[in-house]
C-alpha cells in the first residue's frame, strides 16, 4: 500500500496529540508540492500563499472524517477541499481569479527551469511552440487550454469549477485548440 | 475539432514540467509553511478533549406534576 494512505490510515486512528502533529505534518509536506503547483498556477502569487495554508488546515482537520481508503480517492479529496476554497476565494474576491500573464512575462518564469536541467535549442524552440498554442487566443481560451494542458484538471474537473457540463468543456476546449492552431500555424 | 498530435501534447508536456519546476523554484513553500497546520489540529485536538470532559447535559425529562399530598386523618 501507498505510504500516503497508510499514514492517513493512521492518522485516522491516532488518540494523541504529538502523533497526530508529527503524522498531520509529514502528509501535508507530501501534498503541499502538488498542491501549491494546483495553487499557484490559480490565483495570484500574493494571495497564493494565504489559500495554499487555508487548504493545507482543511486538509489536516477534516482527514478524522475522510472515509476512503485509497490515494487516488484521498488526492481526489485534496483537490476538491483545494478546488472549493479557491472558489471561496474568488467568491470573496473575483478580481483574484488568475489573469494572463503576458507571454514574456511567462517565458522569464521558464527560463527558471533551465537553471535545473538546461535548454537544447530544439527544446527552446518545442517550448516556445508551446507556449504561443497557449496564448495565441482569446483570454477565455488561453485560460481553458491553461487550466487543461498546465495545471493538469481534466474536463471534469474543469466543468465542476465553472459550474459548467462535461460535454460543454470538452467542445469548447477541442474550439480553443482549433483557434489556437490556426493562429500559430 | 482538432485532435493534438502526439508531437504537440509532448510539447504541453514539457512545458508543464519545466513551468512547475520552474514556479516551485520562485515560490518555494516557507520554512514555517505548516505552524498553521500544527496549531489547527492542536485546537482540534483541544475541543475533542473539551467535549469529552464536558458531555452534554440532557435537558431534565419533564415529569408531571405532583399530586398533592392527602391530609392525614
Amino acid at each position: 500500500m501507498d505510504d500516503l494512505i497508510k499514514l492517513v490510515r493512521t492518522y485516522r486512528l491516532t488518540a494523541g496529540l504529538a502523533e497526530r502533529i508529527r503524522l498531520a505534518e509529514e502528509i501535508c509536506r507530501m501534498i503541499q508540492p502538488d498542491l501549491r503547483y494546483f495553487v499557484f498556477s490559480s490565483v495570484p502569487p500574493q494571495v497564493a500563499e494565504d489559500v495554499m495554508q487555508e487548504i493545507l488546515k482543511a486538509v489536516a482537520t477534516g482527514m478524522k472524517k475522510f472515509e476512503g481508503g485509497t490515494t487516488k480517492e484521498f488526492w481526489a479529496w485534496c483537490y476538491s477541499i483545494a478546488r472549493h476554497k479557491l472558489n471561496d476565494h474568488y467568491r470573496e474576491k473575483a478580481a483574484d481569479r488568475m489573469q494572463p500573464m503576458p507571454p514574456d512575462d511567462l517565458w522569464q518564469i521558464m527560463e527558471l527551469s533551465a537553471q535545473d536541467t538546461p535548454m537544447s535549442p530544439a527544446t527552446r524552440h518545442d517550448l516556445e511552440y508551446a507556449l504561443k498554442l497557449l496564448t495565441a487566443s482569446k483570454p477565455e481560451c488561453n485560460e481553458l487550454l491553461w487550466r487543461h494542458y498546465v495545471t493538469g484538471l481534466d474536463y471534469a474537473e474543469i466543468a465542476e469549477e465553472r459550474d459548467l457540463n462535461y460535454d460543454t468543456i470538452r467542445m469548447k476546449i477541442g474550439r480553443c485548440l482549433d483557434e489556437a492552431k490556426s493562429l500559430v500555424s | 475539432m482538432a485532435e493534438l498530435s502526439q508531437e504537440d501534447q509532448l510539447r504541453l508536456h514539457e512545458f508543464s514540467v519545466r513551468y512547475r519546476a520552474a514556479l516551485a523554484k520562485k515560490y518555494p513553500a516557507p520554512e514555517n509553511s505548516l505552524d498553521t497546520v500544527k496549531d489547527a489540529v492542536r485546537e482540534q485536538y483541544e475541543q475533542e478533549m473539551d467535549a469529552k470532559r464536558s458531555p452534554t447535559i440532557e435537558p431534565p425529562s419533564p415529569t408531571p406534576e405532583r399530586e398533592p399530598d392527602e391530609p392525614e386523618p
